[in-house]
């Protein structure tokens, strides 16, 4: 059995997750982040996307995924902590929800210049969607 | 002399409004446990932020970032007044306010930004302009700590303020709620001493800067959404002593009327009693 790491998903509202994981792969600003227990002091910041971990409960390995929007990852020797705005797991998601935003998001998006504050909050808006609706329906 | 009916209905009238204010009481009292239930949730992001905070500012110190530079000169300054939506809690809405017109008062060069019904409706009679109002509690604080944060990102990075200072309530104790002004942006950054451990080198990817740049903006949003959980209980804890208060004046003011009532009907018995006595003994005479 791999060695472990306590990890938290925390969002402001709760907990997500707590417990022991071997691995945690978060979708970093430079790419995919694959963390294994004892990493070096790391922070990166998290774009929305699917958080996958490995996670380690009474004595079985299991795939946990979440969609969670914009956040950040920081690992320690010692743990791994995810903070973001929202993280769901697959049976949270609610598909039309995720729809009806996606668009809404797109059609504020629209009138938009590309490098402004508001372009980039409905990009948000967008990736989280989508990652919700991809979770939800592999 | 008021008559035994009157005092009957007053009484009666006291007592449905002691029952009202028991009842609110109560209800009080149990939002106050889903207040601190929020905010005990609230607190592992919290912790987890402002430590990924101090490491960020311990290992890079102040970057380009329009948080952490001083507002333009001579813009107004972004005031943030945070109240309940609803009253009935003694004082705890009119002391938010005053300190909002006391710092009017003292620089009158301000925009209002409202969170919580009260607060826009006593800002609105002030010359300043409230560039932005949000109830406190009419979905979820998350949602609106976000739209607030947004607005002064966007009205402080455009220069048309030049600092966010915060108004809201602290909650001291269940028994003292007061107001509190901090300036939340621009963040001064102190860069400490070099961090010793295991984490005096910390990895940042793509960098420090970058990271600390995404980070800002939640840490702005955190403060709002936490400073509004906090403000709820705070109202809660404030309504709770008001409608006990009340509840204890209605009592003492049914146990007077009562006796008052009583010595009323006493008196009309005597005085009954004497003019029987005094008609039988009239025709007696």
């Amino acid at each position: 059995m791999a060695k472990t790491v306590p990890f938290k998903l925390i969002t402001p509202t709760q907990v997500a997750f707590e417990g022991d994981a071997e691995l945690v792969i978060g979708v970093g600003t430079e790419g995919e982040e694959g963390i294994l227990a004892s990493h070096a002091p790391f922070l990166t910041a998290l774009r929305p996307g699917i958080l996958r971990a490995n996670v380690v409960a009474a004595g079985e390995t299991k795939r946990l995924e979440f969609a969670t929007s914009e956040g950040f990852l920081q690992a320690l020797p010692d743990r791994v902590t995810v903070l973001t705005d929202a993280a769901l797991r697959r049976e949270e998601i609610d598909v039309d929800v995720a729809r009806k935003e996606l668009q809404a998001a797109e059609e504020r998006q629209r009138g938009l210049t590309p490098q402004s504050a508001e372009y980039a909050r409905e990009q948000s808006a967008i990736d989280f969607a989508n990652a919700r609706i991809a979770l939800a329906s592999h | 002399m008021p008559s035994v009916r009157d005092l009957r209905d007053r009484i009666r009238s006291l007592k449905n409004t002691q029952q009202i204010t028991k009842a609110m009481k109560q209800v009080a009292a149990a939002k106050i446990r889903r207040a601190e239930i929020a905010q005990r949730q609230a607190r592992p992001y919290a912790d987890a932020l402002s430590e990924m905070l101090r490491d960020l500012i311990a290992s890079v110190g102040t970057i380009d970032h329009p948080f952490m530079k001083p507002g333009r000169d001579g813009a107004p300054r972004g005031l943030i007044v945070m109240t309940a939506d609803k009253g009935l809690a003694g004082a705890f809405n009119a002391n938010l306010i005053r300190t909002a017109v006391l710092a009017q008062r003292t620089d009158p060069n301000l925009v209002f930004y409202a969170i919580g019904t009260k607060a826009r409706n006593a800002l609105r009679r002030l010359p300043q302009q409230t560039a932005y109002a949000v109830p406190l509690s009419a979905g979820p604080k998350i949602e609106a700590a976000r739209s607030v944060a947004a607005k002064v990102t966007d009205d402080f990075t455009a220069g048309r303020v030049s600092e966010i200072v915060l108004i809201s309530a602290q909650f001291v104790s269940m028994m003292s709620q007061r107001p509190q002004t901090r300036s939340i942006v621009p963040v001064v950054a102190e860069r400490r001493a070099a961090t010793t451990g295991p984490r005096a080198e910390v990895e940042f990817a793509p960098s420090p800067e970058d990271v600390l740049t995404r980070l800002l903006p939640k840490y702005l949003e955190f403060t709002l959404y936490s400073a509004m959980l906090e403000t709820d209980a705070a109202f809660f804890a404030a309504q709770l002593i008001a409608m006990s208060n009340a509840t204890d004046n209605a009592g003492k003011l049914i146990d007077e009327l009562t006796l008052a009532m009583n010595k009323a009907r006493q008196a009309a018995i005597t005085k009954e009693m004497l003019e029987i006595v005094g008609g039988a003994e009239a025709l007696a005479g």
